[in-house]
């Protein structure tokens, strides 16, 4: 985990490193340049946005302020935003409170079809949402469900729950089994076992699983348009929501996007040394 | 303080036939060291963890003074255990991980407190107590280890190869002070290693186990002299005992010398092929022409300073065989030698079941 | 705890433990178990029943039992067969390009340089974009024939502009899905690459080995599970896109994937759920024979660990 066995070979000064490493900068410009140009856009006028592409304008808040500021009938950003974060924030929190006891369970004292119950979660997820999205919609209706934030909340813990336990698992099967011997004979039970030994080992993983939850879930627009077209609309919705098939709308989109996907990305920017480690060296082992 | 008794105990590992710990009877005296020893896959560390409760005992029983704890998870057992790699929790102070059992107990705050720096000052630990222990030597984690078990004053003390994980200098103290610690506690403890030296040198009893079967238990003296079957002759002992397979139908002789023993030997009744176990110190390198000595030439020799233990190249039934010989520090013999082996101390004889034969 | 109990009661209280042990052990598993079953496979089963049902909504009909013509219905339904061809490709070539890609980023980020972590967080950016936004910024400010930067950049080369969103509908939505996908699998494999003990190198160029032999023969085999595990979550999340194609051609030509068809037919307009919930079947029956390859790469990742 020390940055010594970062990487076997340490910076040789050879023409063909230095090439190297200007072909790792270009690349990175490559693949940032998209998200680089929609926050751009987004302080264009729409005069600015829509036409030849430029670098350099007179920059304006202007779309900020006008894509979140609300129009009567249509969804708004403060809406849009607080069912988001509530459908995100509980529904990940739903998926730890379920996902810890589960990977205890298929690692640290596995039951004994470990593997075939690991298996069941993991497949799933190989199930197209899309077969299931009608019965999903006539249950939800059934239920009063339509439009509203549990839906979602349900739906997003269901569809991040097997990652989460794949992920965990992989962590908890870290934690050496003397620890939890030790543990065992200091008297602590399950509970104890999990809070005072296993969760401070694994907060990091921990907080990768958490995070790519939140990601899957704030990106998620499927479930979100079909279930709640009207009312508990995310941010996803209403991004869309200002595509315009009257008049220019580049710098508006461009200033919602920005908005919708800042949160994400700078939780992923903040978290993405844990999330090599959760998304991979967990995984593996 | 506590007796602790193994009553037939056996441990079956589901979807395997033969049992890992194979109806273990071992009694351990209150206030004894005894030491578990074996190669790997002896069921030392499984006997020790079923004493644990980390194994279910699949048949038999364990009692801890008397008391059947065959059922009994590790918390009601009242023993503490030092682990091969510490286990010591990476998130807690030393304290904290000193104090962990007793807080599992309820013990409050101040008890606990006292407790720990109790523990601590055996130790010399307590400079160290607000310490993590990533931030910690090697030795000192081991102390650490060794203070999480005192500090609850439990029954019994069980530890599962404690030293391995220290280099070899700081392991031969530190087997000295965990002696002379457990000689002043006076904790019953079962020890476990797979170093014979360790069983030895720190060992009350020893027991040895090969295959889930216990061998032999007794004094580590007895063992050394007395070793009950040819597995022990062969595990007990560095540089190990000289074992050779010889047909006994015509009396028993190595390479064309007849082998002594004590007068409890009948070799007249032995038959087939036995085995014939002697020490290197009990063999000596002697003139040519001694009559009943072993005709060989000299193909190593390892010098400590202090002996050295020559190993000697002869014919025996057809085979080539190595003596290994015990000779004087700063010796003049060299490799290529030509030499003379001779029985000069006590011999053992191994029947082919492998039994001890005679005293 | 009285030592005085005979030696068959003691079997069956070993038993018992055992028994209590076990239900122990599956207590903190349930809750999780029991969601996901109530979830996910009650909406399938009942998919299954409407399956054989006639049942429409526009207009309105009460639901019968017409036994499997759904299904023969689906078999020769060529739109069907196209939306299941374009699932294949699309996702087929989105993994394979992402991790071809993806193993080539993580190579160039194996090497300390200056600013190594900024361009890692660069890279890695585009694998947190909202898959919406992903498509209508690509769709509107790169792939765009009018204001779009990728045709700037071909105008400067003399290439005259193409609406790529509706020309190369298909392979348009393809370069988004592997601009949001090769982050993703260059995150895994240079976790990998990172994992991989440096005295391994270290003794093949000991030995002599160039390094193209190196990668070839040392690396890339260690590299194996890692990239297994990216191509398995990579088909996983990949054969269910859906928002990139709404939003990027709503389906044009050769780009309706096989949700993006179901979800016509049924809530998303068609409204004739009968059927729409047969193809659905087909879809699950489908996904679960790629499952099984699937979890058989699974099985393989886990493997290692049993012994351990």
């Amino acid at each position: 985990m020390s940055n010594n066995n970062a990487g076997p070979v340490v910076g040789k000064r050879t023409i063909g490193g230095y090439l190297l490493s200007v072909l790792a900068w270009f690349v990175g410009f490559l693949f940032f340049f998209p998200v680089f140009w929609m926050a751009l856009s987004g302080f264009k006028t729409e005069a600015d946005a829509n036409g030849p592409p430029k670098l350099f304008f007179e920059p304006t808040t202007e779309q900020f302020s006008e894509v979140t500021g609300d129009t009567t009938g249509l969804l708004s950003a403060g809406e849009a935003f607080s069912n988001s974060f509530w459908a995100v924030v509980i529904s990940t929190f739903f998926v730890m409170v379920l996902a810890v006891p589960a990977a205890y369970a298929l690692s640290i004292k596995p039951v004994s079809k470990w593997k075939d119950v690991l298996f069941f979660f993991i497949s799933t997820k190989f199930l197209p949402i899309v077969a299931a999205i009608l019965p999903l919609w006539i249950i939800a209706r059934e239920l009063d469900l339509l439009n509203t934030r549990l839906v979602l909340i349900i739906l997003y813990t269901a569809m991040n729950l097997p990652l989460a336990i794949w992920m965990l698992r992989s962590f908890f099967s870290e934690v050496p089994k003397e620890l939890i011997e030790a543990a065992q004979i200091d008297g602590a039970k399950l509970w104890g076992q999990i809070s005072s030994v296993i969760l401070p080992i694994v907060a990091p993983g921990l907080a990768a699983t958490a995070l790519l939850c939140v990601i899957f879930a704030w990106n998620e627009f499927f479930l979100a348009v079909q279930l709640n077209p009207i009312e508990g609309s995310t941010v996803p919705i209403w991004v869309t929501g200002n595509v315009s098939t009257r008049g220019n709308f580049l710098a508006k989109l461009s200033a919602a996007s920005t908005l919708a996907t800042l949160p994400v990305i700078i939780a992923g920017w903040m978290a993405q040394k844990r999330m090599i480690r959760g998304l991979a060296m967990g995984a593996i082992k | 303080m506590a007796e602790v008794r193994f009553d037939a105990a056996s441990r079956i590992y589901p979807g395997t036939e033969v049992p890992a710990v194979n109806e273990l009877n071992l009694d351990i005296a209150d206030g004894e060291l005894l030491v578990l020893v074996g190669p790997s896959g002896s069921g030392k560390s499984t006997a020790l963890r079923m004493l644990a409760g980390l194994e279910f005992i699949d048949k038999g029983s364990v009692f801890i003074n008397d008391k059947d704890v065959t059922l009994a998870p590790p918390q009601d057992r009242d023993i503490a255990m030092v682990f091969q790699n510490y286990a010591l929790y990476p998130q807690m102070s030393v304290a904290a991980n000193m104090g962990f059992a007793l807080k599992q107990q309820g013990i409050p705050k101040d008890e606990r407190r006292k407790r720990v720096e109790e523990a601590a000052r055996i130790l010399d630990l307590e400079p160290y107590l607000d310490r993590k222990p990533k931030n910690l030597s090697g030795g000192q984690r081991q102390r650490v280890a060794m203070g999480r078990a005192i500090v609850r004053s439990p029954q019994v003390f069980l530890m599962d190869e404690p030293l391995s994980n220290l280099d070899a200098k700081l392991r031969v103290q530190t087997r000295t002070e965990l002696a002379d610690l457990q000689a002043r506690l006076g904790v019953t403890t079962v020890y476990v290693t797979h170093d014979q030296v360790e069983a030895m040198t720190m060992g009350h009893r020893v027991a040895v186990l090969d295959h889930g079967v216990l061998q032999q238990v007794a004094r580590p003296r007895d063992l050394y002299s007395k070793p009950e079957n040819r597995f022990v002759a062969g595990f007990i002992g560095s540089p190990a005992m000289n074992l050779v397979d010889v047909d006994a139908t015509n009396g028993i002789a190595i390479a064309g010398g007849t082998v002594p023993f004590d007068d409890s030997v009948n070799v007249a009744n032995q038959s087939g092929t036995v085995s014939v176990g002697v020490r290197p110190e009990h063999l000596s390198l002697v003139t040519d022409g001694t009559p009943d000595s072993i005709a060989g030439e000299v193909t190593v020799v390892e010098e400590l300073g202090s002996e050295a233990f020559v190993h000697v190249r002869t014919k025996h039934q057809g085979d080539d065989l190595t003596l290994v010989v015990r000779d004087e520090g700063e010796t003049s013999t060299q490799r290529g030698d030509q030499v003379s082996v001779a029985f000069t101390g006590p011999t053992h004889l191994f029947g082919a079941d492998g039994e001890r034969v005679g005293d | 705890m009285a030592a005085v109990t005979s030696n068959s009661t003691r079997e069956e209280q070993v038993k018992a433990l055992q028994k209590k042990e076990a239900r122990r052990r599956r207590l903190p598993l349930l809750p999780a178990l029991l969601f996901t079953i109530v979830v996910t496979q009650v909406p399938f089963l009942m998919s299954l029943y409407y399956s054989f049902t006639k049942w429409t909504v526009t207009p309105p009909s009460p639901r019968e039992w017409i036994g499997i013509e759904n299904y023969t219905d689906a078999f020769t339904n060529m739109f069907f067969r196209q939306a299941a061809m374009t699932s294949v490709i699309m996702t087929l070539t989105s993994v394979v390009l992402s991790v071809i890609l993806g193993t080539g980023v993580a190579l160039l980020l194996d090497r300390k340089f200056f600013g190594q972590g900024f361009v890692r967080t660069l890279i890695i950016t585009p694998f947190l974009v909202m898959p919406v936004v992903a498509g209508l910024v690509w769709k509107n400010q790169m792939f765009s024939a009018a204001f779009g930067v990728l045709n700037w950049v071909l105008n400067q080369v003399g290439v005259e502009s193409i609406e790529f969103a509706s020309k190369f509908p298909r392979w348009s939505i393809v370069g988004v899905l592997v601009w949001q996908w090769t982050p993703f699998m260059m995150l895994i494999i240079l976790a990998g690459l990172q994992g991989q003990s440096s005295s391994v190198i270290e003794a093949a160029k000991v030995d002599g080995a160039s390094p193209r032999a190196t990668f070839f023969q040392i690396t890339l085999p260690h590299l194996r599970p890692y990239i297994e595990l990216g191509v398995l979550l990579g088909s996983i999340y990949l054969i269910q896109v859906f928002d990139h194609i709404v939003v990027m051609t709503g389906g044009g030509p050769g780009s309706t994937n096989v949700p993006l068809f179901v979800n016509q037919r049924s809530i998303g307009g068609g409204w004739r759920f009968g059927s729409a919930s047969a193809f659905s079947i087909v879809v699950v029956v489908a996904t679960i024979i790629l499952a099984t390859f699937g979890l058989r790469v699974l099985s393989g990742l886990l493997e290692g660990e049993e012994a351990a």
